[in-house]
């Protein structure tokens, strides 16, 4: 009795807010109790994109009843994939069964030795089952290590460039015909006047900028310019890679520039779209949507052909972006796992989906037949759209998987801006001239890549293992 | 009951109210602090490796000019911070706190609204106020005809259309960042100036001092407990400076690398090139700064306490 009274008068010296504070710790604790578990399933899907999730969706539910198994899809950002990912890896935690791996996040899958990879390698299986063969084979490269698969493609991403075909044909230009960077140009250079006297050009031939790292990496891969060997090395410093750099910084600066910067994403760049200031685009196929959703002012003003080459008979194509499907190694049930994937990634009804709803073409080839490809577009006054773009997928650029690649191409970006810098300060303008101060800049940026490399004892060994290998 | 028995039911009652912070403190503090000095002496590439390599990461690390640029542009933009920032909060919060001021309320809220909108949407807003052709600022210059002034006075065509985020990455980080912390910092200001002894302010007005001299002789020594503190959590919050960049440059360190701050670096090199240990040693370098700050504003904040 005498120990109650005395826990009473204990509590009651309590000030008011070790009570809130007591309170609150109760009535969480009660909510926490209380709070249903949600129903999980046998196995877990992340994906950052709710257009995908959208389309998956019906195909993940039949597929579930008719196998008496369920699949859970939950949709995150990409940063949020990164980090949860990222962090299973390091830590040997489990992460989902199957997980979609956009293209700028996966080399951070791919580093340290190949046992290490947090993915399932998938390259025996794909071929066992045919795959390897059905799938477009540039489309592999950037979820390949050594030659190994350690993802199922999701696209191929071939790029083409949009013109303002209403402005041209007016003008009684036939784009089409332009082979090279050089013929559009020349082909332009009637419209690049000051029509309305507003001190600005009214259509510049080509929206591109020095500083666009993804146009950059996009052209320089169009024209053979590669930063890395498929074992790893920097090959940044090439007399090729300099051409290129001084060729694209040629095309923006001068008083005779050809380019401009059109805001890719914002409103603002949007409204210039509908103005005209730029006549082409760089157009991987999935910005087709991005424009019809955006910007469907531009509708029916719009025409599709192969990038120009940099050369006569050069690469008329190049790739940007893309995303891959990997199981980690994590996941207790790989074979269910894999059946998933395969229906996602493999199967006619999503392909027939993916391309109506977004413009992305299937990597599989045995799909490129179907008929929703060659559906004319009326965005594109009635191209057949899809058709212009499988016909390209077999020739884009292999890409590398190195975890140093997003660095190298950032620091590609700083020698293009650097060398426009130059070629303003000297009133030096064409790509010849340009040619010496981009070859010093290119191995200014391999010494870079180089120093970062040697700087991990681990990738020191993979450069040491890539320049023996070469000799 | 012993005197002895109630004060170790009293140590063990203490103890059990402060487990729960405890625990988590050691979950989410201590070890992973550990782990990082254990971390910051290995290196790592991705999953699955790791090396020891002693103090090899702390002397790459001086030796690394793209760390001291990354210190630099971080100094640079703190010292904007404590420049820029503070006095424009402190003459705001002067200017609010006048009684003459009509709609106080509303104006304190405006200039503290960029805080309620969040970091995220404030950046992308500033983004676009700087984008080169359209954007607010370029369209304001243009139209006060300044860049045409400013094309005159330095003789460089690129302020006729300046790309801010390419051309100026720090100035346009510190006027943004100036758009979000102003208004925050200047609650505070507000709250020490609303503090001060109004009978000093009469005693002075007594004596003759002007504004000036009441300013200078009340105000000024009154808030300067206050300032101390903001000035050191402006400078620490400055170091720390990541998301800002991180969303206005798209994830780089902008051109040239001018606009990568010190935990940028340390993201880049943990997350993008998977070396944890070289990560934490950019890491330690940092909160070695830090608590070199922490020191300084214990020290002022004693000096203050002991001259008061």
């Amino acid at each position: 009795m005498q120990r109650l009274s005395n826990a009473i008068l204990a509590l009651r010296g309590l000030s008011s807010g070790v009570w809130v504070i007591a309170s609150l710790f109760v009535l969480s604790l009660i909510l926490v109790l209380i709070r249903q578990p949600s129903t999980q399933g046998d196995l877990q899907f992340w994906v950052f994109s709710p257009e995908h999730a959208e389309m998956y969706e019906p195909l993940i539910e039949s597929h579930d009843e008719t196998h008496g198994v369920k699949l859970d899809m939950s949709i995150m950002s990409i940063a949020a994939i990164q980090s949860r990912m990222m962090s299973g890896f390091f830590g040997g935690l489990p992460t989902a069964d199957l997980i979609e791996v956009e293209k700028a996040v996966a080399p951070q899958a791919f580093m340290g030795p190949i046992d290490a990879i947090g993915f399932h390698d998938l390259t025996d299986l794909l071929a066992e089952e045919g795959l390897l063969a059905e799938l477009n084979e540039p489309s592999l490269s950037p979820w390949s290590v050594d030659g190994r698969v350690f993802g199922l493609p999701h696209d191929v991403h071939p790029v083409m460039l949009a013109y303002r075909a209403d402005i041209t044909e007016a003008a009684g230009i036939d784009l089409s015909q332009a082979e090279t960077w050089e013929e559009y140009f020349a082909m332009l250079r009637p419209l690049m006047q000051d029509g309305n006297s507003d001190g600005r050009i009214d259509h510049t031939p080509l929206s591109f900028w020095y500083t666009n790292q993804d146009l950059i990496e996009t052209l320089m891969l169009q024209g053979d310019g590669q930063l890395f060997t498929p074992t790893g090395e920097p090959v940044i410093a090439s007399d090729r890679n300099a051409h290129l750099l001084a060729t694209l910084v040629s095309w923006c600066v001068g008083p005779d520039r050809t380019a401009i910067d059109v805001n890719e994403w914002s409103a603002a760049g949007h409204q210039e779209k509908v103005e005209g200031l730029a006549i082409g685009y760089i157009a991987p196929d999935w910005m087709c949507s991005i424009w019809k959703m955006h910007v469907p002012g531009l509708e029916g003003k719009l025409k599709l052909m192969p990038l120009p080459a940099f050369e006569p008979g050069g690469r008329r194509t190049s790739v940007r972006g893309g995303t891959m499907l990997g199981i980690p190694k994590t996941t207790a049930q790989f074979d269910r796992a894999w059946d998933y994937a395969k229906l996602l990634y493999t199967s006619p009804e999503v392909a027939r989906q993916l391309y109506r709803e977004v413009d992305i073409i299937s990597p599989v080839r045995s799909l490129w037949d179907d008929p929703v490809y060659n559906e004319p577009d009326p965005f594109f006054m009635g191209q057949r759209k899809g058709r212009m773009y499988i016909e390209l997928a077999p020739e884009i650029p292999l890409r590398p998987s190195s975890p140093y690649n997003k660095q190298a191409a950032i620091d590609v970006r700083d020698a293009a801006l650097n060398l426009a810098d130059y070629a303003n300060r000297n009133g030096v303008y064409s790509a010849e001239e340009l040619m010496p101060e981009s070859s010093r800049l290119l191995e200014r940026v391999q010494s870079q890549v180089e120093r970062r490399m040697r700087r991990n004892a681990f990738a020191a060994q993979d450069l040491a293992n890539a320049e023996g290998s070469d000799e | 009951m012993s005197s002895g028995g109630i004060d170790r039911k009293r140590v063990l009652f203490s103890w059990a109210m402060l487990a729960p912070f405890l625990a988590l403190f050691v979950v989410f503090v201590v070890y992973p602090l550990i782990q990082s000095a254990f971390l910051a002496a290995n290196q790592t590439f991705g999953p699955g490796t790791r090396t020891f390599v002693g103090t090899k990461n702390f002397e790459l690390l001086l030796s690394d000019p793209v760390f001291w640029k990354s210190i630099r542009n971080t100094f640079i933009y703190a010292m904007g911070s404590l420049f820029i920032q503070l006095p424009i909060a402190f003459l705001l919060a002067l200017a609010l706190n006048s009684p003459k001021l009509k709609g106080r309320g509303i104006y304190r809220l405006i200039f503290f609204s960029p805080q309620l909108m969040g970091l995220v949407f404030v950046s992308i807003l500033g983004a676009l106020a700087f984008e080169k052709r359209a954007g607010l600022i370029n369209q304001a210059l243009d139209a006060a005809r300044i860049n045409d002034l400013l094309v005159w006075l330095t003789g460089n065509d690129a302020w006729l259309e300046p790309d801010w985020l390419q051309q100026h990455v720090m100035a346009t980080l510190i006027l943004i960042s100036l758009w979000l912390y102003v208004g925050f910092n200047m609650i505070y200001f507000l709250a020490a100036l609303q503090s001060v002894d109004k009978s000093l302010m009469e005693a002075a007005e007594i004596d003759g001092a002007g504004p000036w001299g009441k300013l200078r002789h009340v105000v000024f020594p009154s808030v300067k407990p206050v300032a101390t503190f903001v000035i050191l959590l402006s400078m620490i919050g400055s170091l720390q400076l990541f998301e800002l960049p991180y969303i206005l440059l798209e994830s780089s360190g902008g051109p040239d690398n001018k606009g990568l701050t010190i935990v940028m670096y340390l993201y880049q090199n943990g997350f993008d090139l998977g070396d944890l240990g070289f990560a934490s040693a950019i890491g330690w370098v940092l909160a070695l700064i830090l608590i070199g700050l922490a020191l300084v504003q214990v020290k002022l904040t004693r000096a203050q306490e002991v001259s008061s």
